[in-house]
């Protein structure tokens, strides 16, 4: 028991990574109404083009710069391509539609990259700080000061600019806006660009605490969707409070019970928010439908 | 031909097709009688998803659960509890429609499309859980499942056992095409197209999604259960997401809104796999994911009621350059 301040410190440090993707799942489900089961995928492409790239000699600031300028054009590729062509069609076929985007990109990632891990050094060296009796790597100052600048940058963007305006406008009502002359697919394609930079700086930051796959974005994917379900889903903030209570559930599950059950606990959990609190969801749901 | 004997004419071909599959299969490069009970198989398992994802509009992502609950029910009560293997898979199809039947009661209270994150969640909680667990031979699996016995024969060859799994097959094809022409297809139908014109009506909408999705457990249980007597093993690679995946990719690419898409879906889909896996040795996971990804995409965008649906496409489209 007198572990539990560590296991949440060390769930703290890993739920900022999950609220970064959050971020971006409520985002576009905010303002296109989309599920997007790509999100994690974006979030593997980031960090493996980051530390394929590293790998090569490239300098960290070089590789970062490509991994977000791959992640951003593949968001914009899926918008594009796969989404926007298939707006009139039902919310089920465009969830179908993300899953073959999240499969293509996986596959792709393997043919590019190789199904191996890649590996990627710790910014400022491999350092290690000691607190409540637990050791963290120094690397997760970074995530946490990535997430922290992503979330103010998400809400400067989202209160204080006309674009940002505009996609509240989408989210709020979509038919208005239109009316209004604001286009919701531009909206969307917006949205679908800032949640895929995010994920793709969630993926850099991450990169050399958790050596990425193609197969990594998945189970990164899913912790998003359980942190932005415990937001409510459409909400910003709620995603990023959503993000840190994953990453503590997770770290106090790991140290208290065992590592084993661990998934089976946190994707209960993402069922039982859903089954529990129907509440928060439906007015969101209804909103959406009507 | 009239509309009314269409159906007949469909089972026609559909049954001739079926009993010529084992003397063709075996004579054509690459397709072999396995290949066969695979297809046929996962035409089973992705014949449930007809009514809840082409006719309620309910993406479900979670169907490799079912699957590997009805697989490991079969394993654990045949190996450990020797029990008839025909009891193991009515066991797993009981549990899969308990387990659907108590997940569709909270899950479809909310509407919106949660079912699609709520089955995913569920696919892979399950998926950790049989990897955990003792009963089920935590990563190693469980070997050594009995064959399935007919009239006292064993069904140990693959022969024998397609014939059981295409005659499976007709009967559920037949089951859920009666499904789609009762009153619960209409109104299934009507909640997908517009859930809020169907529930002023008088439609009990959320027990109508759960009863497509307990339709789509139990078919996805029978074909695990299935699956397993065939193979004789089980372990949690049954319960991979991309399993799930796959009998998605099968309902889209065969046709969601019909019957006959699910045979199709897994001729084409294992077709492709098979190709891709030997054309490009060597990158078979990341060859056939993205032909997995591109064909799901295509045909979303290209053919929205899959490849079921191209007679009517074309025959419209004929009539509309006429």
């Amino acid at each position: 028991m007198e572990h539990i301040p560590g296991y949440v410190l060390i769930g703290l440090s890993t739920g900022t990574t999950y609220a970064v993707i959050g971020l971006g799942i409520a985002l576009v489900y905010q303002v296109s109404g989309i599920i997007n089961f790509a999100q994690g995928d974006f979030v593997m492409l980031g960090g493996l083009t980051f530390a394929f790239t590293a790998e090569q000699g490239a300098h960290p600031v070089v590789a970062a710069a490509l991994a977000l300028t791959v992640t951003a054009g593949c968001g914009a590729a899926l918008h594009l391509a796969v989404l926007a062509p298939a707006r009139d069609a039902g919310h089920d076929r465009l969830i179908v539609l993300t899953i073959g985007a999240s499969i293509l990109i996986q596959g792709s990632a393997v043919l590019v990259f190789g199904a191996d891990q890649h590996f990627a050094a710790p910014f400022g060296g491999d350092r290690q700080f000691q607190a409540f009796g637990v050791s963290i790597s120094a690397q997760y100052l970074w995530c946490a000061a990535a997430a922290a600048a992503v979330a103010a940058a998400v809400w400067a963007l989202l209160s204080r600019s006309q674009t940002g305006r505009a996609m509240r406008a989408v989210a709020a009502d979509r038919e208005t806006a239109r009316l209004m002359g604001i286009a919701p697919l531009r909206m969307g394609l917006i949205a679908l660009l800032l949640a895929a930079v995010l994920a793709g700086i969630g993926g850099v930051v991450l990169a050399p605490i958790q050596p990425p796959d193609a197969t990594a974005g998945v189970p990164l994917g899913l912790k998003g969707f359980t942190a932005a379900v415990l937001g409510g889903l459409t909400s910003p903030l709620g995603a990023i409070a959503g993000g840190l209570v994953v990453g503590v559930v997770e770290a106090v599950v790991t140290g208290l019970v065992s590592s084993g059950y661990r998934d089976t606990i946190v994707y209960g959990l993402l069922v039982a928010v859903l089954l529990v609190r129907p509440g928060g969801l439906l007015i969101a749901a209804v909103r959406e439908r009507l | 031909m009239t509309a009314r004997f269409r159906p007949v004419a469909g089972y026609m071909v559909f049954v001739a097709v079926l009993l010529t599959v084992p003397a063709v299969f075996t004579r054509v490069p690459f397709y072999t009688l396995s290949t066969a009970v695979l297809m046929v198989l996962l035409a089973i398992g992705a014949l449930g998803l007809v009514p809840l994802t082409g006719l309620a509009r309910q993406v479900s992502i979670g169907q490799a659960a079912f699957y590997g609950i009805g697989g490991y029910t079969s394993a654990v009560l045949t190996v450990r509890y020797h029990v008839d293997p025909w009891w193991g898979l009515l066991a797993g199809v009981v549990l899969a429609a308990a387990v659907a039947w108590s997940l569709g009661a909270v899950i479809f209270r909310a509407q919106g499309h949660y079912l699609s994150l709520a089955t995913l969640a569920f696919g892979l909680a399950v998926a950790a859980l049989v990897n955990e667990l003792p009963v089920t031979g935590r990563n190693a699996g469980i070997s050594g499942l009995p064959p399935l016995r007919i009239l006292g024969a064993s069904l140990t060859t693959d022969l024998p056992f397609y014939w059981l799994c295409a005659g499976l097959l007709l009967v559920a094809t037949v089951a859920v095409h009666l499904l789609l022409r009762s009153p619960v297809g209409s109104a299934l139908t009507a909640a997908g197209d517009s859930p809020i014109a169907a529930a002023a009506a008088g439609i009990d909408i959320s027990a109508l999604r759960r009863t497509a999705f307990v339709v789509s457990a139990v078919l996805a249980s029978v074909a695990g259960s299935g699956y397993a007597h065939w193979f004789r093993y089980v372990d949690p690679s049954m319960l991979g997401l991309l399993n799930s995946v796959q009998l998605l990719i099968i309902i889209t690419v065969g046709g969601r809104e019909s019957v006959w898409g699910a045979p199709l879906g897994a001729f084409t889909v294992v077709t492709l796999a098979e190709v891709v896996r030997g054309r490009l040795p060597g990158s078979e996971a990341g060859a056939e994911l993205t032909a997995y990804g591109v064909v799901l995409v295509l045909s979303l965008l290209l053919l929205p009621r899959g490849l079921a649906g191209l007679p009517a496409a074309l025959r419209r489209r004929a009539r509309g350059a006429r």
